[in-house]
């Protein structure tokens, strides 16, 4: 049986080492402010560390893209902002600890949302100019000097906003999005340990890679000093990336000469990092018979306190927003906008969410303008195979057209439009980036040594499959092994609906050098060797020559998937994605008339996959994404004051569960012999978006997300119905 | 101080401070499928039995178990929900799955033969972030149908 259904799992809050301490975090209470003093009334007992700023002067501040994360900040950024930590025997000392802890500070003037940080004299977060300039910052920042805009991402195709003068109509609208949590039901937990001027660091993380260079970056290490160890993780959805508490929990280690493991509370992941809450003015321009002729839209991601992924956020919802169409001119500045707010990061849906509920709005506004059937609409400006995107790419293997034929009759668009919206979009992958894999033989096993996170989507049972499929072996001889930087083969990350795309390719050529490998130890041509169904080897027609696996020595393969690209983040000319994550949904909505609430009745999405390598594992993730779009459709939104998070707990921040979930259609469209395509994300953000252009056939149209039963009683009102 | 109870069908002694949750006290104990997540009785990812009932062990002072049966998913033996939940891949990151097996079980010995909306409402009080939930409801209603054919 799975271990997931003994119980007997083991997830990185379970790691456990002789003499270990337990950590607790001490978090700023002001938005902005530099810290004046920090002790512990009585004294430090016996056996117990407290660190500040102080004890990490020497650490290197990190960060993905942009260096601007200190370990411990001695001006405080945000509320929750880690500004001492204490280590102790026990949990719960460690608590009461953190808690007595006395801290005095000086209040800075603050920007706790985009308005604020936006202001012609808003206070200053960072100096962005700063910021970009130190040593490891990504090289395409185009920060705006003297402003908390640490990066535009910009995009001109044709004559961009010029291209509007070949417009019959033109349509335009504003959104907003609010920011959400991820909610994983296992809170981020980790160890860390010292030994021989090495860090060792247990965590689980989506990215293993990243998180040792910025540790090695934090504490001046090489690489090769750093080991990470990923056990799996209770979920994750973007929450658990690059560095999050594992620095933390290092510089405690540091200073106490001993493990220290860190686990946070439940509030304390609003804390740790969010959703970029979002505005976006979308203009869309097309000629009277319904060709999409222009579009231009200016986008502001708050990326909080340290900007994390947020440039590249910003980047990725720059062409998210242009949709999945064909266009003569585009024009698009997307900004990264640091404000004193919890950093904002990767999330499931990464930046298609926020940009489809703009930019599929727009588009069932022009349909309403031009009174042509949003379907039609849609279908008649749809990229094709052969298509030019706005970045100048090539479209191949491109379905949207299909998915949006399927969903529309799921939801038989043709009998009823009552209350009925549809959303197209299309999603990208990692580009570029690279993955290896090694397949290791020994004592009659097959392991597969492969960086690709187990995050519940599966991993452990698909990683072996592929490398059995490539094999030709049987799958139950292979497994996955755990992640451990030390001895796993380099993957960029387990990210952006990536992985089962990129270790196919890599175990591929793994396979393939191993089966050269068995064939130099069995004198034999690579192709005319045969797995047997009983773990052995042969030579295909020569049964004599079988040998047990077990009997041989310990071989192994090594290959790697590369694929090359990127934009430019001038012109965001290039290659986006070196494949497409493709959908469709189409939501029908009730609305109580006296209460505002929306309920969702029906609703079909559908998703391109290429080729599937696992149906029911496949089938759960965009299950899961739907029953997630439901939640951010709806409800989920972090409540500030302040900038202090107010709602940081699962009773006040609502997530869907059971009896929130409605009955849907999510299908997966594949076609054998295509490419593996990425779907753990695709169908979130159709919900909102759908659910959205459902509101609009109402005339109850919405402009801010999560969907708030008052705003739609507000719609109601103003609509005299 | 310490606390008499029977986990798994075995008597033993939980040691506990006063104000300590019967949580803490179980994974101490070995429970490891015993997880905190909200830790405001929310989530249903820390659910045992207790003398067949399902409560938050988050919740639940370890003092107030004294002498009651608890129940984990480390003592299920040929269980027909967990093996309904393994045969169907009820799970994907399988952090809520010992709270979700132990509620349904539950369910099961008071309705043996739900209804998927039955299922939904007894099963309400555990999230799955990962939303697999329709899974689970199909999970459950075939463990009862397995159920009823062995009878």
């Amino acid at each position: 049986m799975n271990e997931r259904v003994t119980g007997a799992i083991r997830y990185s809050q379970d790691v456990e080492r002789p003499n270990m301490l337990h950590a607790k975090i001490v978090r700023s209470l002001a938005a902005h402010a530099q810290i004046t003093r920090i002790e512990l009334p009585g004294g430090i007992p016996e056996g117990c560390v407290l660190i500040t700023a102080a004890d990490v002067a020497d650490c290197r501040p990190y960060g993905c893209l942009v260096p601007d994360t200190p370990v411990l900040a001695e001006t405080a950024r945000y509320v929750g902002d880690p500004i001492a930590a204490v280590a102790a025997p026990d949990p719960r000392l460690a608590e009461r600890l953190a808690r007595a802890v006395a801290v005095e500070w000086s209040d800075l003037p603050a920007a706790t949302d985009l308005e604020a940080a936006l202001a012609a004299d808003a206070p200053v977060v960072h100096d962005v100019c700063e910021v970009a300039s130190r040593r490891g910052a990504w090289s395409g920042m185009r920060p705006i000097d003297g402003t908390n805009v640490s990066h535009r991402s910009r995009l001109i195709h044709g004559r961009g906003e010029a291209g509007f003068d070949e417009a019959d109509v033109v349509v335009e609208g504003e959104w907003t999005t609010a920011s959400a949590q991820h909610a994983p039901m296992e809170p981020h937990a980790c160890l860390a340990e010292w030994a021989g001027g090495r860090l060792t660091v247990w965590t689980g993380t989506q990215t293993p890679f990243n998180l040792r260079r910025e540790l090695a970056t934090a504490f001046g290490l090489a690489e090769a000093d750093v080991r990470v160890i990923a056990p799996p993780m209770g979920g994750s959805f973007g929450a658990k990336t690059f560095t999050r508490i594992e620095a933390i929990a290092a510089a405690l280690a540091r200073a106490a000469q001993r493990p220290v493991k860190l686990v946070l509370a439940r509030d304390e992941l609003f804390l740790t990092l969010n959703r970029h809450p979002t505005r976006s003015r979308v203009r869309l321009g097309a000629t009277r018979d319904g060709r999409f002729v222009a579009r231009r839209v200016w986008s502001w991601w708050d990326t909080g306190a340290y900007a994390d992924t947020g440039p590249n956020v910003a980047a990725k919802g720059a062409w998210a927003a242009v949709g999945p169409y064909r266009f003569d001119h585009v024009e698009i500045d997307a900004d990264c906008v640091y404000t004193n707010r919890p950093s904002n990061g990767a999330f499931r849906g990464y930046a298609a969410t926020q940009a489809a509920w703009a930019s599929e709005q727009c588009v069932d506004m022009l349909a309403e303008r031009l009174a042509i059937d949003p379907l039609e609409l849609r279908l008649q400006n749809v990229l094709r195979d052969g298509d030019r995107f706005a970045t100048g790419e090539l479209m191949h293997d491109f379905h949207v057209a299909e998915c949006l034929e399927a969903v529309a009759r799921e939801i038989e668009w043709d009998r009823s439009r009552a209350g009925v919206g549809l959303c197209a979009l299309m999603k990208g992958m990692q580009t570029p980036s690279r993955a290896g894999a090694r397949i290791e033989l020994a004592d009659g096993r097959l392991t597969v040594h492969a960086a690709t996170a187990e995050i519940g989507q599966g991993p452990t049972t698909v990683l072996p499959k592929l490398a059995a499929e490539a094999l030709g072996a049987d799958p139950r001889l292979v497994t996955l092994a755990e992640i451990d930087t030390d001895v796993t083969p380099f993957d960029t990350r387990t990210t952006s609906s990536r992985s089962t795309h990129m270790m196919a390719g890599a175990l591929g050529e793994a396979a393939e050098a191993l089966r050269r490998a068995l064939a130099d130890e069995l004198e034999a041509a690579p192709g005319d060797l045969r797995f047997t169904a009983d773990g052995g080897i042969e030579i295909v027609g020569t049964p004599a020559s079988r040998r047990p696996l077990a009997s041989l020595p310990a071989l192994s393969g090594e290959g790697e998937h590369v694929i090359e690209g990127g934009l430019d983040p001038d012109s965001g000319q290039g290659i986006a994605s070196a494949h497409w994550h493709q959908g469709a949904g189409a939501v029908r909505v009730a609305v109580d008339r006296e209460t505002g609430v929306v309920e969702i009745v029906g609703l079909a999405a559908a998703v391109y996959a290429g080729r599937v390598v696992d149906a029911s594992r496949a089938a759960l993730q965009n299950d899961g994404s739907v029953v997630m779009g439901i939640g951010s459709a709806l409800y989920e939104s972090i409540e500030f004051s302040d900038g202090q998070v107010t709602n940081a707990n699962m009773g006040d921040y609502q997530v869907p569960a059971f009896r929130d979930v409605p009955a849907f259609a999510a299908t997966l469209h594949e076609l054998p012999g295509a490419e593996i395509h990425g779907l753990g994300e695709t169908a979130l953000p159709l919900v909102p978006a759908a659910t959205g252009n459902a509101l609009r056939a109402l005339g109850l149209a919405q402009s801010h997300l999560p969907i708030h039963p008052e705003r739609v009683l507000d719609a109601l009102d103003r609509s005299g119905a | 101080m310490s606390i008499e109870v029977t986990l798994n069908g075995r008597p033993c002694e939980l040691a506990a401070a006063s104000d300590e949750m019967l949580l803490d006290v179980l994974r101490r104990a070995g429970a490891r499928s015993v997880r905190l997540s909200c830790g405001v009785g929310a989530c249903g990812a820390c659910t045992v039995l207790l003398d067949g009932e399902p409560v938050s062990s988050c919740l639940l002072l370890a003092e107030l178990a004294r002498g009651c049966a608890i129940e984990t998913v480390e003592g299920l033996v040929d269980d027909v929900v967990q093996r309904s939940f393994d045969e169907l891949v009820a799970f994907q990151c399988g952090f809520c799955t010992p709270g979700m097996i132990l509620t349904a079980r539950h369910l099961l010995a008071e309705n043996p033969s739900p209804t998927r909306a039955q299922v939904r409402e007894h099963l309400n009080g555990n999230i799955c972030r990962c939303g697999c939930y329709p899974r689970i409801e199909d999970a459950v209603l075939h463990a009862a149908r397995t159920s009823e054919e062995r009878r």
